[in-house]
This record gives C-alpha cells, structure tokens and sequence, in this order.
C-alpha cells in the first residue's frame, strides 16, 4: 500500500488541532509493548531436561508398543486377519485417485447414470457403468481359501473388513451395472484385463472387498484386508492354503503377498512406532548423557557479559596487534 | 567579492524569469484565457467551470471493484495468484478450483476492504470539507453557503481564521489599508504569516450595500498549478488593472489576523492551485522488502526447480504396463497419452505447478502490512517514550512500510540547527571594551573539559540571574545599572544602545518588560534586544521613523527615562554585506551608525588607531568561537551632520535607481560604514537539544555511523561535532577546506578559472593524501579512528564523478564527517552518494525545509515535529519531537521491527516449504502425477486459517530483550546493520529443517499406516493426508512458539487456537458428506481418533519434527549464542527483577500518571514553545547567515516557482545531480564561489518599500514575492 499516515492536507484544509489537549500518549501495556510474557530460554539445563523427559516417557511406550506388536509370535488368537500386500501397484495415481464417483456408490435415485470423473471406465457402449471407474474395474480378484493340518477349512469371514462409516454411508443399496468385468471380452470386441466381476444382485454397501479396495491406498505398497479367520491358531500349526491367481501383476512387475496377523491393542501387528518411539527414547538419553558430560566438563556461565561480542572483540584485536 | 557575487546571480535570476514567462506565455498561447464576470451568476454559465466540490478519493462506487481488483493485480506476488487461480480451474489441475481460489479471494478481500476503508476516511474529510460553510453575496445579503454549492464569480466574504474556499481574487479586507494577513502551513508548512494586498480599486466593496455593486471581469490565466505566480486582469468599466499573486488567495490558506474579507472566486474545486498540486507521495520500500523479493525469485526457483523433477518423473513413469491405469484406450488425455511423454512432461508440469502454488505465501504481504500497520499506528505512535511534554508532540509514524527498516540504519545524516541544536538562541557572554563578561559554561567547553580531562570551575549563580527566553546570562558587574562601575562605563553604555537601536524587531503586546514580546527576523536577533531590555536599555515601542527606548541608570543610579532616537536610516542586512547598521539621531542631535555583523566585516572598517580593544576582542572573539558560541561585533561611528547630508542624498538616489539598485545601495552603505568603533563582541549560545550526545554516543555504539551536514560555518559545525562527542582529538581528523590561504590568494587574483582549477586539484590531492593516510593507519593497526571535515565548497568538487569514488572510499573508512557550508542540494547528494554508491541504509533527520532534500533522499526520512515549520515533517517518513528520540526510534522500535518481521518471513517461507514439500514426497511415491495428499480445503486454509493469527502475534510482541536493555546495550543493533536475522545463511537453517521436518511429515504417517489398525482395517491415502496434515498444524504451530522470544497470552490465543480450530474444522468437515465432490474425507477424523495409531502418531511426529530444531537451537545458544541470547541470560539470571528497580519504577510512575489536559506548567513551556513560530517568520536569516535559509525561498528569491512539494526537491537532488553540478562549475567559472549561492541571504527590498510605499513603487515590486513575506513589518508601519 502507498504512504498512509497524516496526509489529510491532500483536500487542502486541516482543522487546527484543540489547543489544550496533552497530545502524550495513554498508556496501555498493549500499546508500550509491555505486555506480561513468558520468556523461556533453550538454556543447556533446559536442553538436557527436555532430552531426559521425552527419553524417560517415549522408551516406555517404545517398549510397551513393540512388546504389543511381537507378542503375537507365538499363538494366533482370533481373529485372525488375513491381508494381500501389493507392491509397485500405484493406487495413488492421480488419474487412477479420482477415477471413481461417490455418488454414485451413495447410490441415491438416478446415481447409476453418474459417472462423471470415472473416465476413461465412464460407459461401455453409451451404457452408464456401476460402479464406474478405474478403481473399481481394477478391484483385485485373487482368492485364498485355508485349511488346518486337519484338512478342515477354516473360514474366512469377509464381513466388518472395511470402516463403518463406507458401509454405511459412502457406499449404498446401487447393484452392479454394464459393470465391464461382469461381461463377455469376447462379446465386447475389447479386450478386458479388468479385476474381480461384481455379483450382479449384490448391493454395493455389502461388498466389503471393494469397499476396501477403493479406499485407496496412499503408498504403491500397500496391504488391504482380505478377511479375518474366526478359530485361533496354535504354535506351529501349518495350514493350507490355496491360493487362486488371478489378479495380473506380471506386466508391470508388481509383488503380491499374503499376510496372516493377529492384532494386539495397538491394531495390527506394527513395529514401526514401536521402533521409532524406542529410537527417539534412547537417542534422547544418550544426547541427554552426551550434553550432560559437555555441560559437566565445560559448561558456560549464563548471561556473562564477557561472551558478548563486543566484548569478546577487543581483546582478540589486541592480541593480533601485539 | 560582494560585486563578483551578484553578477552570475543575477544572470541565474534572470534566466530563471525568462524560463518563468516563456512557460507562461507558452501556456496561454495553448489554453487562451478565462473570463469571469464577478457577481454575476448567469453571465457564468456558459463557460461551464468546474463546481467546487472536491473529491480526493480514489474510488467511486462503480470504479472500486475494477480499480481496486487492478491496484491489487499490480503486485506480482497476486498476479501469479490469479494466474494460478486461472489454471486451476482447467482439467490438467489436480485440485478444486478452490484451493487457490479460495486463499487469493480472501487475501483479496481483506486488502480491498483497507483500502474501502481508508477511502472511506478520505470521501468522509471530503464531505466535512465540502459541507463547510461560507458566506456568498446573494442579491442583498450574505447567505452561508457550503463550498461544494460555490461558483465561478461568486463573491464570497471569509472571516478571520476561515479557510479559503477556493482561490480568490482579493477585493477588500476590513482592515483600511486593504491588506489581509494568510497562514499558509497548508501549502508550503510555513507557520509565519503571509500579508496580501487588495487593489485600490476595490478597497470599497467591504459591505454588501457595496459589494452588491460590484460588477467586474477577471481575465486570467487558466488553471495551473503553479503556486506563486498569477497572471491576470481586472476589468472594471473601461478599466483595466493587473493582477498580481499579491491580490490572489490561495485554497488551503486561512485568514488571520484581520476580521473579514471580501472576495472573488476565480478557480474552484479540482481546478485550485492547491489541489492541482496534489500527487502521490512516491512510496519507498524497505530493504528488508526487497530482499523478500529475492526470497520470492529462489522459491520461484525451488518451484520450478520441483515441478520440473516431476514433470520428466512424470514422463518416464507413464507406461502401458500400469494397466490399472487405464492407459491403453483410444483418445487418451495427452497428460497420460504414454506415446507422447514430452506432453505429459509438460501437462504435468503445469499440474504441479498448481499443486506446489503454495510454496509461495500468498497471505504473506497481507500478514506483514497488518504486523507493520500496527507497529506504526499502536507501537510508534503511541509510545510515551517518545513523546515530547514541552512541545506536547508524540511520535509520529506517517508510513507504515518502513518500520523494519529503522532496525537496518548504517548511517544518519543529521542537519545541526534545530536538529542537535534548539535553535533556541541565547544571549549567554558579551565581552565589552576588552572585558569578558558572563560566568556561563556550554555544554561544549563542559564536553572538552570531559575529554581532555581539566575539570572547570562553575561558578554560582548570582542572585540577580535572570533567565528568560533568549536570555542566559549571569554577571552581575553588567546587571542593575552596576555598568557604571566598570573600566568603560561610555563603551559599555553605547554597546547596549547598539543593542537596542540597531535591529529590525518589532515590539508587541504592552510596553511593560515582563509583557512584551519581540518580533524578530531571527532568534539571534530577539536574544539581543532582551539583552539589552535586561541590561536596562528597554526597547518598547517603534514606528517608521522612532525607536523608544526606556533607559535606566543613565544619569544616576536607578533613574529610569524614556529616549525617543529617530531611525533615519536602516541599511539592512544580507549575505553579502554580512552587517547591519542603523543611523540615528538623539535627542540631543546627536548622529550615530550603530553597527553590528560578523567580525571581519567589522574588522575591516574600523577607524584607525581607535581602537585600543581590537586585538584582545579578537582574542574574546575566538575563544567564544572555540565555546561553540556564535558571535556578533558591535561597533558604533558618530557621524558629521553634513558629511551625513551628502550621503543620505545619495542614498535616496540610489534607492530609487531602477537598475541594479540593490549593488548601489551596497556601495552607498559602505560609504557611511567606515572608521568604525569597536564596542566588543556578543556571544550567543546555540544550545545543544537535551540528551544529544548520550544520544549520538548510544548510536555510534550502536554501530550506526553519525554525519553532521550544516550550513554552518566549519568552526561551528566542528564545535558542535566535538559536543556532540562525534568528534575527538584522539580521532584523525581529515579536513578538506577552500577557506585557506593558498585558494583565498588564488581568487584574489581574480580569474574564476584558475580559481576552480587550484579548488578542484587541491580537492583532489587532499583526498588522496586522506586516503593514503587511512591506509597506513588502517595496517598500522592502532585503532585509531578517522574524522572527514569537508566543506562545501570542496564537496562541489570531491562529489564530481571522477572525484565522487576517492570521496566515497574515504568517507567509508572515516567514523564521522561533518560536512559544513552545504547547500540543500549537496545535503542531498551526499545521502545518495552513500545510499546508492556504497548500498548503506541510510537515514535522514532535520527539522526545516533546506533538510527536505535530504529527507527525500535516504532510506528513511525523519523529521523533527513540534517546532516552527513544518516542511521536512510533511517530507518525512517519521517524525520526531527530539534527537535523542532516536534512540527510542531506532534501537527499540527500529530493532524489534526488524526482529519480528525477518521472523515472519523466516518463518513463512518455512510453514509454506515444508508444506509444499510433503506433497512433492508424496507424488516421488504416486508416480509423479499430481496427486494431491490434502483435500483441497486442507491446502487451500493452511495459509489463510490454520497458520495464519500466531505469525501475527510474534510480528507484533515478539520480543528478544526489553526496551531498556536494547537501550542499554545498543551494540545490539549490530545484528540488524550485518542483517543477521534475514540472512542467506538463516533462511538455509530454516530451508533445511522445513525439509527435515516435511520429511518426517510424510514418511512417518504412511509407514506407520501400511499395516492395518484397529480391527485390522486398512488406512487410505486420505486418513493419512489428514493425519499428516494434523501433524504439519501442530509442530508448525508450536515451532512458532519455538521461535517466539517471549510468549504472551496473544501467543497462546493464536497458536492454541489455530490447532484448535483445525480439529473443529476437520470435526464439521468430515462429518458431512458433500453432495457433488468427492467424499474423500467423509468421517476420517472420526475414524482416525478411533485408533491408537493417530494418538501415538501425534506426540510421535510433532516431537520429532521439532527435535530438530530444539537441538539446533539448543546448542546454538551454548555454543554461538547471538549477543541478544547473552542479554536474555543476563535478563533473566543475573539482575534483580525489572519490577524492584527504582529507575525502573520511576519511569513506570511517569508512564502511568497520564492527564488528559496539560498542567498549567505543560501549558505554559508549551506556550513558551510556541512562541517563535508565531513571531518568527522564517528562522536562519537575519543574523544567522550562517545558515542557509528555506530552498522555497531562494527560488522566490530567483523568481521562479518555488518547488511547490518537497519531493520536487529530493528529485531535482537524486536524479539530475550532474545538472547542479554542472551549474555550479559553470559559476565557478565566472568567478562565482557557487556554494554562496545557495546560502543567499534575503535581500531586502523591505526597507525602500517602507519609506516610500506609493503605488507607482508598489508595482515595480509586484513580482517581488518577497515583498509579501514581511507580514510584522508591514503591519507595524501600516499601523
């Protein structure tokens, strides 16, 4: 902005100013900027504190969180949630992010002919696609199915795999329609290389599988929940599994896993914040220790006049002259 | 010398005049002329002149969108905004529309709304200033009419203290004589008084019964906005009459001292001179802004440099084999089309660029001009250490941009009079026929005997002292008729008839000596007749021809008489004459010269073998010089009654020639001023503003480098300097001066060329032996400080551009420099030279209009306010009531300023890098395709919302040490001159840990989120946007708190409540599902907080983020701690509480006893204070010579239109210095010593004027503006 301030001269008249009125300024803390103010200084004490307290509260809950995640080694108690891992499969891309259609999965009146953003699996043949979109059209299509050393099948139960809040409010009572996994390549003349068909009569809101699937994933590696088994697993039990391959991830060198884990408290087993609050903790203690010592050997008085750099000037001067 | 002075003066004058008319009579012959029939309404209409309503808004209801939006879309930081804005709503964007939308709005609006806001104030005074009312002659009677209703032709009758309405044509006054007296501080800030004159013709047309007859045509020039010239005729009947500015009365000018007067208008509305002058002051930015810029090109820089990675990542990532992506289909977008990955390259350029578009701070201008505009407004202006009680002036802050760069000052120029000094002149030491008296000690003699170690005696103070305004003196061998009994009673009873008879003051008010007041042309002037009213020689009253003075103690102790000495001559003063004499007669017949002037003009014309004081009076002369007193030579010469008849017949003759009458007056005066008496010698005191040098000493502590630029002679400036303690004989002291013996026998010879050849080569040599010198000392290594002392002379010459390099390099090494005798001009030449040649930060601070130039040209421009004039405050950036508020000025608003707004830079940058930066992880991690990790609310409110309050509150009460110990340890603000804080090396510290701590935001809440969490569910990419994004609020909140110095409850409101307010907007957000865009954040806080992962995430990230910090800063202050850190210690571990500190409790005593109305003490020294600007009609003339006087004067003086805005003079100053230059070598060519030229001294037509004022007279001195300029004069011999 350009000048402000007293410039009410521009019109060419100013009232005279009353003529007994002290001009002095009221006081105000606000206004002689004394407003009362804490003012913490980083001194060593306070450093070396600091490092003390976090190490004292982040090795516990290292500890604690990393004995959650691996005291699961031994038995397998229900449930039993059983994950596929993808590798180098980017769920975020951009294009691929917003290829889907939210009200349409909502499922309100007329939502099966909203397809806008689900390019390019908007139509097939003018016909509106539900659900539409590339997520959906890719949803994984490997199946796994498990039996004990007995050669009974344990079940794998496909309900409460995704959050409450899409079952129930993001995805809705729409069906699966001109769904392009569900039809003929052959009849098409294209050529599909989608994902898993959709049961036709199925709501979408109790299809947990691609539920799961569309919250995208943030990292191109990612684990979805595939199911949970129901029946605990003792120590050293083998099981079977058969594993039905069919989601395509050869072109572009993708890995699939499969992945057996219990929970703990904590969620699923994670030794990654365990790992990092045990890290911080100890690094904490040891900087604590390390500055400790320096402080102990050399420490430097506070708030000396000496260290000022005025002053810590003249005598070096002093010496180079002599 | 006096005769070689004129000629090229002259010359000048008259081609300045010459240029005048060309230009006007150019303009006439283009535009035509106007006609106005006075009186008569309808005869009017067809001419269709503008109404006289005025608007100085710059908007209307229809044009403030459009204009407004324009002035915003200038700035370049809002154009790239715009331009993002614009490709954000194509395709190839990766967010809403209204990420960037949204922000640039809301930044919009929020500058739109100042800026309807501050219109609003101008349309508001426009309507108070249109509604007021005047009196307009309506058929028979006067109707009060508002301004805005007047018209071209009106006639208008404007009472005492009403301003004018528009410009005038001035018909009749109620005062007899047809003169009226104007203040018009509007137009040019000069306080004094200004006198018009009506035309005879009109004197009548007072009374409606008359003015009602009044039928008239004005032809005249047509609207122009040159302020002292009219052009212009009155046709009454068959006659025709010129007019002249002297019967014009300007708009913004108001009447004073005269009951009524009656008036045609002739220019109204836009189309007054005031208004037609009227531009933009030109805004100057601050160093610390345009370093910002730089700031802005490298993050331009990062931009591109981030957007270019990931358009060719882009590029290469695109393949056929990511068959979930779609990629194989016919008529694929080209940003995907993996056949063409030049294209996507781009596209994706392009999207990035729009998702990376908040790496530049959008809200960052708005946030600084808030953060300045309450440093200015609350801080500035309202501090009670600033504020002066005698004049009853607070600081004042008239812009609000330049706040940090108080903090950076490296240099100050300051003018000496009225800036260090009070400009408050006192009679303080006379020494009379051989003897000194007066006990007095100056502030300098007590600054030498400080330095040299001798302490001197004070005596006490006798019981008769009298101290009054312009009187400080104490000896009581002179007071109470004790004259009488010293050595030269006679001597000593001429001197103070000297005193009293030769001035031109005025006497007013009762002729009692407690009562009376002194109207003088100079303080120095006044100080001397109270002199002599308390040595009982009373002047009391004076007419034409008489001066009354009441003697006391003449014949005999305690007789009191009234003398009446008639004035038969007046030969007044001026720069060349450099004396003043009046001849007398007294009652008994007597006739005498009284003379007083500067001592070698004196010297020179005394009788031979009379004057037995001579030697010891120069002796007196020069050791009141050395006191820093400026002195005056009185001398006294009894005339031959006849002698005297042959030359007052030559006199008159001369005063009458037409041609070159002001050299034949000089040659005739010099006729009759000759074998003078020498009396003895007065010595004034300039007294040193209180504090001064504490102040100057704190600053050059402080590092900031103190230059002293006067019109003063080199004896008094240097006085002054060593006061001031600038200068110190343990110093090296440089002095370049042309007032030495080798240039003096030079230019007696004669020819001006060789003249200025010898000046220039000895210039030159001397700078180089300087040089050199400063080079030895420099590897000698003794630490011994360098002084320059430069005239102006000389600096004509060192500033020429192959002389300008060698001055610069000898300045820089030099601790001070006292520039003496400079003009206005060069005043301004030197701020640039350092400004521009060696990219100092400069400021500027004087107190009057010849410091304008000045003012203009540096950095920052400070005026000194509460005093007579008001030209250099109206110039300046920053007005002040005293020097040594400076200190207040610079090293605590100056420096905390500076503080607190490198820190909301510093940390702007940050909060906005390490945003950017998470995203640019992210899309390394989603093949470089322009996903965004935010929702775009997110993105869009990071800057505007959730970080936006807590920059505010460290940018307005951060604070590292307290006011008193910035005072205290003013080596401080070292760290501003070196520009620590804004530094290259700072902002990587920051840069490095905005991209430490980005990394720590994106890679721990996705790494964290790979495996599942509670109920073994998955996290998507926006339940972990969200929880980095609750992460980047929290640690960017505290990291602030980090950063602040002190924390206040203001910090707690803002930083808490900006995390606080993030979780209830992500509460509303996600808990509702939007019916059109994307569900993408539906319920994920909820689900986030449902998991132990995000709780643990929380405390883990933020900790970690800023451990970096912490240990930084941690062991930066163990380490390296800055000076101020040291201070912060001592603050805290070494001093007793500030509270329990008796210094500190009396000033908070002080502070707090705040009346709103003046003691009747306050009122009284304020009063006191107010005096000299009332009486006083422009101060450095009259015995001051050596000051220059007002610029706008000169140029009067030379008939041309004085600069009409101050910044016409800084521009003539910084752009066209080869102009003056080469202007001043061409008068030194013709034997002109150029720098007199610019101190010229009035020439005062006055005294003719009075003697024989008769109208033939009156109109050869129409275009004498000067004539206009002696209102107590005129007034008093019209009386």
């Amino acid at each position: 902005m350009s000048a402000n301030g007293a410039s009410t001269s521009d019109s060419g008249v100013a009232i005279p100013p009353a003529k007994k009125e002290s001009k002095k300024p009221k006081y105000s803390k606000f206004t002689q900027q004394e407003l009362p103010a804490c003012k913490p200084l980083l001194t060593p004490g306070w450093v070396i504190a600091t490092f003390v307290v976090v190490g004292i509260i982040f090795i516990p809950i290292g500890a604690v969180t990393l004995l959650a995640s691996n005291g699961v080694i031994k038995d397998m108690d229900a449930p039993i949630y059983v994950y596929y891992q993808l590798d180098n499969f980017y769920q975020n891309h951009r294009r691929y992010v917003k290829s889907r259609n939210d009200k349409q999965l909502r499922g309100d009146n007329g939502a099966a002919n909203e397809t806008t953003g689900c390019k390019p699996e908007a139509t097939i043949n003018g016909l509106p696609i539900a659900p539409c979109g590339l997520i959906a059209w890719s949803l994984f299509n490997d199946t796994y199915g498990f039996t004990d050393n007995t050669g009974n099948s344990l079940n794998v139960n496909k309900k409460g795999i995704a959050w409450k809040s899409d079952r129930e409010d993001k995805f809705g009572k729409i069906t699966p329609q001109n769904f392009v996994n569900n039809m003929n390549s052959s009849a098409l003349g294209i050529e599909i290389i989608g994902g898993k068909a959709l049961p036709e009569n199925v709501p979408l809101d109790e299809d947990e599988d691609l539920i799961v699937w569309m919250r995208t994933a943030a990292l191109p590696t990612f684990r979805k929940l595939y199911g949970k088994i129901e029946t605990d697993l003792k120590k050293d039990q083998s099981l079977n599994i058969q594993i039905e391959n069919n989601y395509n991830t050869y072109t572009f060198g993708g890995g699939k896993k499969l992945v057996l884990s219990t929970t703990s408290w904590l969620g699923g087993k994670n030794n990654f914040l365990g790992i990092a609050y045990l890290t911080v903790g100890i690094l904490c203690m040891f900087l604590a220790f390390v500055f400790f010592l320096v402080h102990f050997r050399n420490p430097r008085p506070l708030g000396d006049p000496s260290y000022l750099s005025w002053n810590r000037k003249i005598p070096s001067a002093a010496n180079s002259s002599h | 010398m006096g005769g070689m002075d004129r000629a090229p003066s002259m010359s000048r004058r008259g081609r300045a005049s010459m240029d005048a008319m060309m230009r006007n009579s150019g303009a006439d012959a283009h535009l035509g002329h106007r006609v106005i029939h006075c009186n008569d309404h309808s005869a009017n209409l067809p001419y269709k002149f503008k109404h006289n309503s005025i608007s100085t808004t710059k908007y209307n209801f229809w044009t403030f969108l459009p204009k407004g939006l324009f002035e915003q879309f200038r700035r370049v930081a809002n154009m790239y905004f715009l331009m993002i804005a614009i490709l954000s709503t194509t395709p190839i964007s990766p967010v809403h529309p209204v990420t960037n939308v949204g922000p640039l709005v809301l930044v919009l609006a929020v500058s739109l709304i100042k800026e309807a806001f501050e219109d609003r104030k101008r349309f508001m005074s426009d309507k108070i200033i249109n509604s007021s009312c005047i009196e307009v002659l309506s058929g028979q009677y006067w109707i009060k009419t508002p301004w805005s209703k007047l018209a071209v032709g009106d006639v208008v009758k404007v009472r005492s203290d009403q301003f004018f309405p528009a410009d005038l044509l001035f018909l009749a006054s109620t005062n007899a004589d047809g003169i009226c007296y104007i203040e018009t501080s509007n137009l040019d800030g000069e306080t004094n008084l200004k006198i018009r004159k009506a035309l005879e013709r009109t004197w009548d047309y007072i009374d409606e019964e008359k003015a009602v007859d009044f039928k008239g045509m004005v032809e005249c020039e047509q609207p122009n906005n040159s302020l002292y010239t009219f052009t212009g005729n009155l046709v009454i009947g068959k006659q025709t009459i010129p007019i002249t500015p002297n019967q014009i009365l300007l708009r913004g000018c108001s009447l004073r001292n005269t009951d009524a007067i009656v008036g045609v208008v002739v220019f109204t509305g836009h189309e007054t001179k005031v208004m037609m002058n009227t531009m933009d002051v030109p805004s100057k930015r601050s160093t610390l802004e345009r370093r910002l810029d730089k700031l802005i090109l490298l993050l331009f820089a990062i931009l591109f440099m981030l957007c270019f990675i990931g358009g060719i990542g882009s590029a290469i990532f695109i393949d056929r084999k990511w068959w979930y992506l779609g990629l194989s289909q016919r008529g694929i977008e080209e940003q995907y089309n993996p056949s063409n990955r030049f294209f996507v390259a781009v596209l994706t350029f392009f999207t990035l660029v729009t998702l990376y578009s908040t790496i530049i701070p959008i809200s960052l201008y708005v946030s600084i001009e808030m953060i300045k505009f309450i440093q200015s407004t609350q801080f500035i202006n309202n501090d009670i250490h600033m504020y002066h009680r005698e004049s009853n002036t607070p600081a004042l802050a008239r812009t609000s941009n330049l706040n940090e760069e108080l903090g950076q000052i490296e240099y100050i120029f300051s003018d000496k009079t009225g800036t260090l000094t009070r400009n408050l002149m006192e009679f303080f030491k006379c020494s009379i026929g051989g003897v000194m008296y007066g006990t007095g000690i100056t502030e300098i003699q007590r600054a030498a005997s400080r330095r040299t170690g001798v302490p001197i005696e004070e005596a006490p103070r006798s019981e008769d002292y009298i101290r009054e305004k312009g009187f400080n003196f104490d000896d009581k061998r002179l007071m109470r008729g004790n004259w009488r009994n010293e050595e030269h009673p006679d001597i000593c009873k001429e001197f103070f008839r000297c005193l009293a008879i030769c001035h031109t003051v005025l006497p007013e008010g009762e002729d009692l000596p407690e009562k009376i007041v002194y109207q003088a042309a100079s303080p120095d002037e006044a100080a001397l007749v109270t002199a002599a009213k308390n040595f009982g020689f009373f002047f009391y009253a004076r007419s034409p021809t008489t001066i009354r003075v009441r003697e006391s103690h003449i014949e005999r102790l305690g007789k009191v008489q009234d003398t009446e000495y008639e004035i038969l001559n007046v030969l007044e003063f001026n720069s060349t004459r450099k004396r003043q004499s009046v001849i007398c007669r007294y009652p008994s017949g007597r006739l005498v010269l009284y003379c007083k002037g500067a001592d070698s003009v004196i010297y020179e014309r005394m009788a031979d073998g009379q004057n037995p004081y001579r030697e010891i009076t120069r002796d007196h002369l020069e050791r009141y010089g050395e006191d820093g007193l400026r002195t005056l030579c009185l001398a006294y010469a009894d005339i031959d009654p006849r002698q005297y008849e042959d030359w007052n017949e030559k006199f008159i003759q001369a005063k009458s020639a037409l041609r070159d009458r002001e050299k034949k007056l000089d040659e005739v005066a010099e006729l009759i001023e000759s074998n003078l008496i020498l009396l003895g010698c007065t010595a004034i005191e300039d007294k040193l503003q209180e504090g001064v040098p504490l102040c100057i000493e704190t600053l050059s502590k402080a590092g900031i480098k103190i230059w002293v630029l006067t019109g003063d002679k080199m004896e008094t400036a240097i006085n002054i300097a060593y006061a001031c303690s600038l200068l110190s004989n343990e110093m090296k002291q440089f002095i370049i001066n042309s007032d030495v013996k080798s240039i003096r026998d030079v230019e007696e010879r004669g020819d001006p060329l060789e003249t200025a050849r010898v000046l220039e080569e000895q210039v030159k040599r001397q700078l180089y032996d300087a040089i050199s010198a400063a080079e030895e000392i420099r590897q000698e290594q003794s630490g011994v400080d360098l002084a320059l002392v430069i005239d102006g002379r000389c600096l004509m010459y060192a500033l020429d551009p192959h002389l300008r390099g060698a001055l610069l390099r000898i300045c820089m090494k030099c601790k001070a420099v006292v520039c003496c005798r400079v003009s206005p001009l060069q005043k301004a030449q030197v701020t640039t030279l350092i400004k521009d040649g060696a990219k100092k930060i400069t400021l500027s601070i004087g107190d009057g209009a010849n410091d304008v130039s000045m003012i203009q040209a540096a950095h920052i421009g400070v005026g000194i306010s509460g005093q007579e004039g008001m030209q250099a405050v109206m110039a300046s950036d920053f007005a002040i009531a005293q020097f040594r508020f400076l200190t207040d000025l610079l090293l605590v608003h100056g420096r905390w300023s500076y503080n607190r707004i490198s820190k909301v830079v510093c940390y702007f940058f940050y909060k906005n890098l390490t945003f950017t930066m998470t995203q640019f992880w992210f899309n390394l991690y989603a093949g470089n395709s322009g996903q965004r990790f935010y929702d775009d609310w997110f993105q869009s409110l990071y800057n505007v919302l959730f970080t936006a309050l807590p920059v505010l509150a460290v940018g307005v009460f951060d604070k590292d040490v307290s006011a008193r110990r910035a005072k205290k340890y003013p080596q401080l603000y070292k760290a501003g001159i070196d520009n620590l804080y804004f530094s290259w090396r700072v902002l990587l510290v920051w840069l490095f840990f905005a991209i430490y701590q980005s990394l720590i935001f994106f890679f721990f809440p996705t790494k964290a989120a790979e495996h599942g969490v509670n109920g073994g569910l998955n996290l998507g990419l926006w339940d972990v946007g969200t929880m980095a994004y609750t992460c980047i609020i929290i640690t960017v909140n505290l990291r602030l708190l980090m950063a602040s110095s002190s924390i206040t409850v203001w910090h707690h409101v803002a930083v808490e409540g900006s995390i606080v307010s993030w979780f209830l907007f992500i509460f509303f957000y996600s808990g509702v599902q939007t019916p059109n865009l994307q569900d993408n954040i539906y319920w994920v806080i909820f689900n986030l907080m449902s998991t132990w992962y995000f709780w643990f995430l929380i405390i883990l990230v933020p900790s970690m983020a800023l451990a970096g910090d912490f240990i930084y800063q941690g062991l930066q202050r163990w380490f390296f701690p800055f000076d101020y850190q040291i201070i912060q210690e001592e603050t805290k571990f070494r001093s007793k509480l500030e509270i329990n500190d008796p210094e500190h409790q009396l000033e908070m005593m002080a502070m707090l006893d705040g009346p709103t109305t003046l003691s009747a003490e306050e009122e009284r020294s304020l009063a006191m204070a107010q005096l000299p600007r009332e009486r006083t009609w422009s101060k450095h003339t009259g015995f001051s010579f050596d000051s220059p006087g007002f610029e706008s004067f000169f140029a009067m003086q030379e008939g041309v239109p004085a600069p009409a805005k101050s910044w016409d003079v800084a521009r003539r100053a910084s752009m066209t210095p080869r102009r003056s230059h080469s202007l001043a070598r061409t008068d030194s060519r013709t034997g002109h010593a150029s720098i007199r030229e610019d101190i010229h001294m009035p020439r005062s037509s006055i005294a003719e004027e009075e003697f024989d004022g008769d109208d033939s007279e009156n109109r050869s001195f129409r275009n004498n503006p000067f004539l206009e300029e002696q209102p107590s004069r005129r007034k008093s011999y019209f009386d």
